[in-house]
């Protein structure tokens, strides 16, 4: 799922002519202008990161115009208030986030691609552009790339893009994506607002239906949770298969290398957590030695056995967090947590441990 | 020699307003060597003229009696299907094309029906055709195989965010101004429609500069009147995956010279 990029050491495939003409054109376009705008990495070496333009800033108002008015309207408003900057949504500080990792990163790498690429992916009609170029310039956003689709479906464009990541606010697109192997997240704004690092990307992420799959999950909600110790015990050291995030994990975990070859491990400006329900004791040594086997390291990893998360997410001030759970999400929303919902496994079919009923279709 | 042939089929439009789009036969037919008499099989054009003819039907469908309609006539300079000049009238009509007339003249004087018709598009698969029509001024565009898979619902027309906001120098060449007021006229016909189930989508695709030329051009597009409905910015991203998504029928370029690239 969302494969590792190519390194850029190893040598390059044999490329299409015109590819190559465009990158040199971009890269000539950006180094003679005059505001020294760092120019965007080449996909096919960079961590794309895709954000909707409802989790970059705040379009709760117009969203309401929207619904209620219909798109005529909507984008009338919008284009009334085209030098109204947007305020932040809830992947704005993750982004700023990432801008800082990449400041640091050209600092000691200065000719590497290897760097997070953002791109605006929205469904919004080019018209409405303007106004979100307007506020991305406010905040001095280094964002260059962007899709704006007119209403037709971003899963392609997340493809052509390369696509690490995608955020966005619809959950039918992020569930879209995640069947065509593109990790994903719903994003979700936290009640309170939460001061984050400014100097550290901080990432958290729950482990079954996330970084692993669902399979142990299935176990628990079908047979029970003594079941469940059971077989991790059994299983310990059999490797869960991947989950819909592992290979975001991983892309981090190939950046923060970066920072370690040039002896700044105890500085560096990435921090990846586990938060997982599972116990230190019992079923927690099948997730840790599944990591290693996979050659992963996550800086924390905290054992909950049971507790609740959100205390715990509080402590740790992560710029997201991925949960497949909404019971989690919601719960981490309430003290404050940006969460981000993965909607994958067979979590999707309960709520707090009850199977949701299907609704009967007429 | 140029000679002129009504379709009596489709009602003539309205000269005064309607947009007389050129389009040769070779790209609205295929012809095999040995079809003999039968109808000739759909070319590379073929979705284009049935988008075309799509955008015309839901003009007349929001005001019966809209005149700024795309007006279309084939042209055919190839002698091999001149002789077969009943073939290719015939053929058209067996698609129920809507064109309204037939212009068929040697390679040396297509330009003289562009000019007799104020053709203000010209579609063609042939390269020095493109050539002579563009120094005359005539917005021309190459069309090949891509055209083909194109959609036959809606027009998809493109313009490059990287040439629109050079500034002047010097007097506007010819082709330049026809693909202004060109793309200004289909923007007067996009107004007529909403802003999603529009048979005509503007698309606006930056492939070197960033979102300040993306900007730039969607404004500037603007105050002529093209609201554009898509908009990708790659920054030097790949072009190829893009496009085959994109799916445009053709690239206005509203600076320079379609032989460009």
């Amino acid at each position: 799922m969302s494969e590792i990029k190519p390194n850029e050491s190893a040598p390059a495939p044999a490329e299409d002519n015109g590819e190559e003409k465009d990158w040199a054109a971009a890269k000539a376009f950006f180094d003679n202008l005059k505001t020294h705008k760092p120019r965007p990495p080449k996909p096919r070496y960079a961590v794309t990161i895709a954000v909707s333009s409802r989790t970059l800033f705040n379009m709760v108002a117009e969203r309401k115009i929207y619904e209620e008015e219909g798109v005529e309207k909507y984008v009338a408003y919008q284009l009334e208030n085209e030098n109204e900057p947007l305020k932040p949504g809830a992947a704005f500080p993750f982004v700023k986030a990432l801008m800082n990792v990449n400041s640091r990163l050209r600092k000691l790498y200065p000719d590497s691609e290897e760097l997070f690429d953002i791109v605006l992916m929205t469904n919004n009609h080019a018209q409405v552009g303007v106004r979100l170029i307007n506020s991305i310039n406010h905040y001095d956003l280094t964002i260059e790339r962007f899709c704006m689709t007119g209403g037709q479906s971003p899963i392609g464009y997340l493809k052509a893009y390369m696509t690490n990541l995608y955020l966005s606010k619809d959950s039918e697109k992020v569930g879209e994506a995640i069947e065509e192997g593109i990790a994903a997240a719903t994003m979700f704004m936290p009640k309170t607002e939460m001061e984050l690092s400014d100097t550290q990307l901080r990432v958290a992420f729950d482990g079954d239906a996330v970084l692993f799959s669902d399979e142990s999950e299935i176990i628990v909600k079908k047979h029970g949770l003594d079941t469940f110790f059971q077989h991790e015990k059994e299983f310990e050291n059999k490797p869960l298969a991947q989950g819909p995030l592992k290979c975001f994990l991983e892309a981090l975990g190939k950046l923060q290398r970066k920072f370690y070859a040039k002896d700044e491990r105890l500085n560096c400006p990435i921090r990846t957590f586990l938060v997982t329900a599972r116990s230190a004791a019992s079923s927690g040594a099948r997730v840790l030695k599944t990591l290693r086997s996979w050659g992963l390291e996550i800086d924390e990893a905290l054992f909950l056995a049971g507790a609740p998360k959100g205390p715990l997410l509080q402590k740790i001030k992560p710029h997201i967090y991925f949960d497949d759970q909404m019971f989690h999400i919601e719960g981490a929303k309430e003290l404050g947590t940006i969460s981000a919902h993965v909607p994958y496994g067979i979590g999707q079919k309960y709520n707090r441990g009850k199977l949701i009923e299907p609704e009967k279709k007429e | 020699m140029v000679s002129t042939i009504q379709n009596t089929d489709v009602k003539q439009k309205d000269a005064d307003h309607a947009v007389v789009v050129a389009i040769t036969s070779h790209a609205a037919f295929e012809s095999g060597a040995d079809d003999g008499d039968a109808v000739y099989r759909e070319g590379v054009a073929f979705p284009l003229l049935q988008a075309l003819q799509k955008v015309n039907e839901r003009l007349l469908e929001e005001n019966p009696a809209e005149s700024l309609l795309f007006d279309v006539i084939l042209i055919t300079t190839d002698s091999q299907q001149q002789q077969q000049s009943s073939r290719v009238i015939s053929s058209t009509r067996h698609y129920g094309l809507e064109v309204s007339r037939f212009c068929f003249s040697s390679e040396e004087d297509f330009i003289e029906s562009l000019q007799k018709n104020n053709v203000k598009l010209f579609l063609t698969t042939d390269t020095n055709e493109v050539t002579q029509a563009s120094q005359t001024g005539v917005v021309s565009v190459l069309l090949d195989q891509q055209t083909a898979v194109c959609s036959s619902e809606q027009l998809r027309v493109m313009f490059c965010g990287d040439a629109v906001i050079r500034p002047d120098t010097g007097p506007m060449p010819l082709t330049r101004q026809a693909a202004q007021s060109f793309s200004t006229q289909l923007g007067e016909m996009r107004q007529k429609f909403g802003m999603f189930d529009s048979p005509l989508s503007f698309i606006l695709v930056t492939s070197h500069g960033g979102r300040e030329s993306c900007r730039g051009a969607l404004q500037m597009l603007r105050s002529r009147g093209v609201s554009v409905d898509e908009a990708y910015c790659l920054a030097g991203a790949p072009r190829g995956p893009m496009l085959s998504l994109v799916q445009p029928h053709f690239l206005l370029r509203d600076g320079y010279s379609s032989l460009e690239e």
